[in-house]
C-alpha cells in the first residue's frame, strides 16, 4: 500500500490552517509522504504576510485564550516544521494569476503548479483530504 | 526501564508530542529505546497509533502524576 496524504486546502482562516497543518505534520511524522495543493483563500495559509494573522471565525474570538492555554504551535511554526520534514507545498498557479500574487510573495520552499500537478501526486495517495 | 535517550513533551498539544518522538527516534539506532514524557491527553492512544504505523516497539507506558510515559524501541 503507498504510504501518500493528498491534502486540498481551499480556505483562509486560522481553524482551516490548524486542521490542514496539524494532519499534515502528524502524517510527515508518521512516515507518510505529504503534498497540500493550496488553491483560492487556501492561499492565505501559506502567504507571507498573511499566514502569521489569520483570523478566527466572527464570534469565536474568546478562543485565543484557549489556544494559548493549550500551548498550541503558531500556524508559521507548524508550516516550517512541516517543511522541515518534507511537506510538500503547491500554490494554484491559477488561483495566483487571478489574484495577481506572485511566487515571492509566499514562503520559501513552494512549488507553483496546475490541478494537474496536485493529480499526478494524488492519483496514488491512500488518503485524501479536503479542507 | 533503562532508556537511552527521554523525550520532555509536556505541556505541548497535538501534534507537537509525535512530531518530537519522531525527530528524537531519528536520533537513535536501531534496538535503542526513548523515553517520552507527555500531559496532552491525546497522546496516549496517538503515540500508540503511530508506533503501529511506523513499526517502532511500545516496551511500555504508565500515567504517573498526570504525566504519561512510554518506553519505545527503535525498530
Amino acid at each position: 500500500m503507498s504510504n501518500k496524504l493528498a491534502i486540498i486546502a481551499s480556505n483562509g482562516g486560522l481553524f482551516d490552517a490548524y486542521k490542514v497543518f496539524n494532519i499534515a505534520t502528524a502524517a510527515a511524522a508518521t512516515d507518510t509522504e505529504v503534498a497540500i495543493f493550496f488553491t483560492f483563500e487556501g492561499l492565505n495559509l501559506i502567504h507571507k504576510e498573511a499566514y502569521g494573522q489569520l483570523s478566527m471565525p466572527v464570534g469565536k474570538e474568546r478562543l485565543e485564550q484557549g489556544f494559548k492555554a493549550a500551548n498550541v504551535p503558531s500556524i508559521p511554526e507548524l508550516v516550517s516544521m512541516a517543511q522541515e520534514m518534507g511537506v510538500k507545498i503547491i500554490a494554484c498557479q491559477m488561483t495566483m494569476d487571478v489574484m495577481n500574487l506572485k511566487k515571492e510573495d509566499f514562503i520559501d520552499g513552494i512549488e507553483v503548479g496546475g490541478a494537474v500537478t496536485f493529480l499526478d501526486f494524488a492519483q496514488d495517495a491512500n488518503v485524501t483530504l479536503t479542507f | 526501564m533503562i532508556s537511552d535517550k527521554v523525550l520532555d513533551a509536556t505541556g505541548l498539544a497535538c501534534p507537537m508530542p509525535i512530531v518530537k518522538t519522531k525527530k528524537s527516534i531519528d536520533e537513535l539506532s536501531s534496538g535503542q529505546v526513548l523515553e517520552v514524557h507527555a500531559t496532552d491527553k491525546g497522546a496516549q492512544n496517538d503515540l500508540t497509533a503511530w508506533a503501529k504505523k511506523t513499526g517502532h516497539e511500545i516496551l511500555d507506558s504508565k500515567e504517573e502524576e498526570g504525566i504519561y510515559k512510554f518506553w519505545i524501541r527503535k525498530a
